[in-house]
């Protein structure tokens, strides 16, 4: 059982090195071979992380005293790989002097990539006036949109004060008108107050002849 | 909906209508308090118009408000005749727009009369609508348009003085009369500036001008868009100037190619309306005609 454990642990040991040799070579690299080595790399981690799996089974059925040892080398290879594969994933994007030099020293040797970048460059730029350009525009048409709208506030405006000045008109005539009402009913009143007492005149004069008709008999 | 029972019924209204006035015109009826009865007849042709209104007769509606406006009129009551005129205006208008005009002339006469202005503008501006879409007489709404301009303005509405004004000045260019437009463009324009919340539409003003100005003469042109930036400075940051500065250089060379191109730029930013691709087009003919007398 520990052999195997042993033989694993070798063949861990092999492919960590390979690993870390690749990742070291990645950032180095010209855009092809980079991506195969890319790959490899990606495949050979696959085999580690296998190993690790497998040692851990091996582990578990191994008794419980010895153990100890295993399980403590386990976790450091686990975290060995886990080292590993934080590294690969920054020799991705890592620059290197290499890569520098290259371009400084402008060797003509990547006129591929060069052209490309540029074709590229046009592109997004291209990109860019054509949104800029229809971003202007919208403006455009915001502005005759809030014409038209200020337009509709001046006419309104117009109205509203012409109508307010109306009311305030109507108001006043309103009072006035009223006011003539309240004239017209307390004439009512003293028509028919002055109705009433000459009615009462008459009557008292028509009493009085009756009377002193009668007395004079 | 049970129209045809609406209708029935608002025939019979009509005919009881018809009655009622028959009768109080008669010597008994008008002793006997004949002008309730034509009230109660007024009510009676109303209520009928209603009836055909509800069952789309618009023509039936609308003769039964002239009648109601008939009678109101014997009873000296205009105001009431008036509305009932421009009821049977608006009944009219979907069926027979010759004589919605009509009914809307004799209520804009009641009005005017009565001194209210301002309504009899707003119908003024009705009557100039139909003509310019169902009777298509273009002549005849102008002078609507400018008969209403004129009342706004003696109620001191300049607002909505100036929305008519522009309709005739687009109408008047329309049919080449150049030189009303381009009064009229000036004097919304600088009207335009003086206030806050219409100065961003003065540039708009100035450029239609401009324009007229180039269909009539090119100098004239010139000048009138050097006046207009004394009088608006911002006037010459507006993409429109720019344009009208290219046209004239373009009409200088006599070159159709570098117009058009000026023209094209202008438009893909921002559409050009039916109107201005009319008047560019003529001014372009122009030029054309220019060469080829050349030639």
């Amino acid at each position: 059982m520990s052999s195997d454990f042993e033989t694993y642990e070798q063949d861990f040991g092999t492919l960590t090195a390979e690993i870390t040799n690749k990742i070291g070579r990645i950032p180095k690299l010209a855009a092809e071979e980079k991506t195969q080595l890319v790959l490899n790399v990606d495949k050979q981690l696959e085999e580690v992380r296998e190993l690790l799996e497998q040692m851990d089974l091996e582990v578990r059925e191994i008794p419980i005293q010895s153990r100890g040892m295993f399980n403590s080398r386990l976790k450091s290879y686990k975290q060995e790989m886990e080292k590993l594969e934080k590294d690969f994933k920054r020799s991705r994007i890592a620059y290197s002097d290499e890569v520098r030099n290259e371009l400084l020293r402008e060797d003509g040797g990547s006129s591929e990539t060069q052209r490309a970048h540029l074709l590229d460059n046009t592109e997004s730029l291209e990109r860019s006036s054509r949104r800029l350009d229809a971003g202007y525009q919208i403006a455009v048409e915001t502005e005759q949109v809030g014409q038209e709208i200020l337009t509709n506030l001046a006419t309104d405006r117009e109205k509203i004060q012409r109508s307010r000045d109306r009311l305030r008109e109507t108001d006043a005539n309103l009072g006035k008108s009223s006011r003539i009402l309240t004239g017209m009913l307390r004439r009512i009143i003293q028509n028919r107050i002055l109705v009433f007492i000459l009615g009462a005149i008459i009557l008292l004069t028509i009493v009085l002849a009756l009377y002193f008709n009668l007395r004079g008999h | 909906m049970d129209n045809s029972g609406k209708e029935k019924e608002a025939m019979a209204l009509m005919a009881e209508a018809e009655k009622k006035v028959k009768s109080s015109q008669s010597f008994l009826g008008s002793l006997f308090g004949g002008s309730s009865k034509m009230e109660d007849a007024c009510d009676m042709y109303a209520r009928a118009a209603n009836m055909f209104k509800m069952a789309k007769n618009w023509s039936a509606a609308g003769n039964a408000f002239s009648q109601a406006a008939l009678l109101h009129l014997q009873m000296q009551s205009k105001h009431d005749a008036a509305t009932n005129y421009i009821d049977a205006g608006n009944a009219f208008k979907k069926s027979d727009p010759q004589e919605a005009i009509n009914c809307l002339n004799r209520a804009i006469e009641i009005y005017t009369d009565m001194g209210r202005f301002t309504i009899a503008a707003k119908h003024h501006v009705t009557i100039a609508e139909i003509y310019e879409t169902e009777l298509v007489d273009i002549d005849k709404a102008i002078a609507h348009y400018e008969q209403a301009a004129d009342y706004y303005k003696g109620e001191e509405s300049t607002s909505s003085a100036n929305k008519c004004l522009l309709k005739v000045a687009t109408y008047a260019a329309q049919l080449e009369q150049y030189p009303k437009a381009i009064e009229i463009y000036e004097q919304v324009a600088t009207h335009a500036m003086d206030s806050n919340l219409l100065k961003y539409s003065a540039k708009d003003y100035f450029f239609k001008a401009a324009l007229c100005h180039f269909c009539v003469d090119m100098l004239n042109a010139k000048l009138a868009l050097q006046k207009y930036e004394e009088m608006f400075p911002a006037f010459s940051d507006s993409r429109e100037c720019k344009l009208v500065k290219k046209l004239l250089d373009a009409f200088e060379e006599q070159n159709v190619d570098a117009f058009t191109d000026a023209v094209k730029e202008y438009d893909t930013i921002s559409r050009l309306d039916q109107w201005l691709t009319t008047m560019l087009l003529r001014i372009k003919k122009t030029i054309q005609e220019d060469e080829s007398d050349l030639r």
